[in-house]
């Protein structure tokens, strides 16, 4: 079985409205984040894979399957969606078993595969309770139990840490982690993007219905070749390095720290510049710490999206 | 198929409580019970206040208007009884009046009954003289059928299960969208075919057990204002077994075929004012309709099934005749069959759209 989420030449116009556009993707196993400002196109994106919406050109293929067998795709997808709502009347135990006994399993095994789930999100006490009198909080955790139920192997999250407090934030994602690392596929949109960046193995940017870069954020940062990378160096003598980095023509700026124990360093080639660290480095000098500074989603997101962004946390 | 079968009982689970305990559909409870009450008060008010006579003694012969008119207050009860001979029941009573003196007096008195066509006679008689007289109408079982009939056809029919289907039928989809739940099901390993059918037997359960109950009260409102040799009578000797199946039979296949309709016109339509009116007038309209139209319509069927014809009556307004007449029965058998195949028509053509069906809560 194929294990990628597949998309070829996908677009989608709502009318007039463009959703996307010519989306090719092809996404691995792990923490995939979409990132984008609000209309950028990642809910549509996650909606074209589950079926809500069809592609008006193109295929969507979920490790191997489309919307159109059900049966089969939805046995390895869940899909925690933007919608905060429940069916009326359920409580939150009702809302996770009842769906999970469309899938034709027997009334025993949906029951401990609910409470396998409730747990997960440590709802155990209020899922008895009517599911429309919940919290922010407590509904975003409930949504997410019914979504990951039936042990997806492909878990879509559309905002998945809105509502929720910092320490259930934090077992969220360590929850994301631990389905990333059975090999799963966590596909997740969200504005948070320090916590983007903490989480992904992958990013996918969008913006306007595009997709404007995709991979490894190092990797995505990298591609960026007009926006000169910038270091930060700790180091004893700053001055002395300060005049070496004036002789190479790759260094854009130097920039001296104020407490004159570091330097940031802004380069056009981080390949040579870092050639030319390790010569330093050779030479005696003595090097605290060298980083870069401007390598992760925030960073990436503020050169490729930038002021467009009005959402970005 | 065992699968589906297994996944369709998952959707009516959720489904039936749904349409059963929802409470904006409390409403189609109290169409559905209108009618029930109607009758019950008729029958309240005819054993207990007399306002028609519903009972008449067994040895009772029936009178003619001329003989029941021939009497009146000041005749003895002996040419009472030469004119029209002895009263089909009759009640001694005590009366207490006021003599000359002013003197209250209990005096013995006498109620006798003669039964006509359609009314009852009561003369009072007190010392032998007729006091006076009353005269009520009187409801035969058959005329107490006949009403049933034209309220089943009239009002519960065409209102009651029309506007309880769509209560509950266009609310399976549409309800669900409005609620912004329904993507639910359409993200669960079940096909979209699957789910409809599931949904509309979830629907067509909860609606034939809400109309055909109130069917069968309000026969049993009907009945309850005979006694129970008229009752047995209708049961043993009057077809009256039959009937009753054909009445909750038609209820149900009611259900079934406009249930089809309003599931569908919930996929198709977002306003449920605008394919609820649609139709009333396409039903409405169907002895107008040329022969091949009428028979997309579940009245057409429904109307061939119903056991007691409604006739139409020179008095009735041209509008009700319109609605009642039936000028091209056709047989039970084939209007079980086409009204059954009219259901399955729209339910695949209802399939169609549910598998193009785009989740888009914002616009609905």
């Amino acid at each position: 079985m194929n294990d990628q989420i597949v998309f070829d030449n996908v677009s989608k116009f709502y009318g007039d409205v463009l959703g996307i556009n010519r989306v090719n993707l092809s996404i691995p196993p792990g923490i995939t984040s979409l990132v984008g400002p609000n209309g950028s196109g990642k809910t549509t994106l996650m909606n074209l894979l589950t079926g809500l919406i069809r592609p008006s050109r193109g295929t969507v293929t979920t490790l191997g399957f489309t919307a159109d067998q059900p049966e089969q795709l939805f046995k390895l997808v869940g899909y925690c969606a933007q919608f905060d709502s429940f069916p009326r009347g359920l409580t939150g135990y009702e809302f996770v078993s009842s769906y999970l006994r469309l899938s034709g399993r027997d009334a025993a095994e949906c029951d401990e595969l609910a409470w396998q789930a409730i747990d997960r999100v440590g709802l155990r006490e209020a899922a008895t309770r009517k599911a429309a009198g919940y919290s922010k909080g407590m509904r975003q955790r409930m949504r997410l139990a019914q979504a990951i139920a039936h042990n997806p192997r492909v878990l879509i999250l559309d905002e998945p840490l809105n509502g929720l407090d910092p320490l259930v934030r934090s077992e969220t994602i360590a929850l994301f982690r631990y389905f990333a690392q059975e090999g799963c596929h966590v596909l997740l949109s969200s504005h948070v993007l320090h916590e983007v960046d903490i989480i992904s193995d992958q990013v996918i940017l969008m913006n306007g219905g595009y997709v404007v870069a995709e991979g490894n954020i190092k990797g995505v940062r990298s591609e960026i070749r007009e926006q000169p990378m910038q270091i930060v160096i700790r180091c004893d003598h700053p001055n002395t390095l300060a005049s070496r980095f004036f002789q190479e023509d790759h260094i854009v700026e130097v920039r001296m720290h104020h407490d004159k124990k570091g330097l940031l360093i802004k380069t056009s080639d981080p390949d040579r510049f870092f050639t030319l660290m390790n010569h330093v480095a050779l030479n005696g000098h003595k090097l605290e710490s060298v980083a870069p500074v401007d390598d992760d989603v925030n960073s990436v997101y503020e050169y490729l999206i930038g002021g467009e962004d009005e959402s970005k946390s | 198929m065992s699968f589906w079968l297994t996944q369709i009982a998952a959707v009516m689970r959720l489904e039936i409580k749904k349409s059963f305990f929802a409470r904006r559909g409390l409403w189609i409870y109290l169409l559905a019970l209108a009618p029930v009450f109607i009758f019950a008060l008729g029958a309240f008010m005819a054993r207990n206040f007399h306002v028609f006579e519903t009972t008449m003694p067994a040895n009772s012969h029936l009178l003619t208007q001329e003989q029941l008119d021939s009497v009146h207050s000041g005749m003895t009860r002996d040419q009472v009884i030469a004119q029209l001979g002895e009263p089909a029941s009759s009640r001694t009573k005590h009366v207490r009046i006021f003599d000359e003196d002013g003197n209250r007096i209990v005096i013995q008195a006498e109620d006798m009954r003669y039964y006509g066509e359609d009314r009852s006679l009561i003369l009072d008689v007190r010392n032998g003289v007729v006091n006076a007289t009353m005269s009520r109408g009187r409801s035969t079982f058959e005329q107490s059928g006949y009403l049933f009939a034209t309220v089943f056809q009239f009002f519960f029919i065409r209102l009651a299960v029309f506007f309880g289907c769509l209560g509950i039928f266009m609310n399976l989809f549409r309800g669900e969208m409005l609620d912004k739940s329904l993507h639910y099901y359409l993200l669960s390993p079940i096909r979209r075919e699957v789910l409809l059918v599931g949904k509309f037997l979830a629907g067509v359960v909860a609606a034939t057990v809400i109309f055909t109950i109130s069917a069968a009260l309000q026969l049993a409102a009907v009945f309850s204002a005979f006694d129970t040799n008229t009752i047995a009578r209708y049961f043993n000797q009057d077809h009256g077994v039959s009937q009753v199946i054909a009445y909750l039979g038609v209820t149900a296949l009611a259900c079934i075929g406009y249930g089809s309709v309003f599931l569908g016109a919930g996929l198709l339509f977002r306003n449920p004012i605008f394919p609820a009116a649609a139709v009333l007038i396409w039903e409405a309209a169907n002895p107008l309709l040329p022969a091949l139209l009428k028979k997309f319509s579940v009245i057409y069927y429904l109307k061939s099934l119903c056991p007691v014809p409604v006739t139409t009556d020179p008095g009735l307004p041209s509008l009700f005749k319109l609605l009642v007449s039936n000028g091209d029965p056709i047989s039970p058998y084939l209007a079980v069959f086409g009204l059954l195949a009219l259901a399955l028509l729209v339910l695949w053509v209802s399939s169609i759209k549910i598998r193009k069906l785009e989740i888009n809560y914002t616009t609905e």
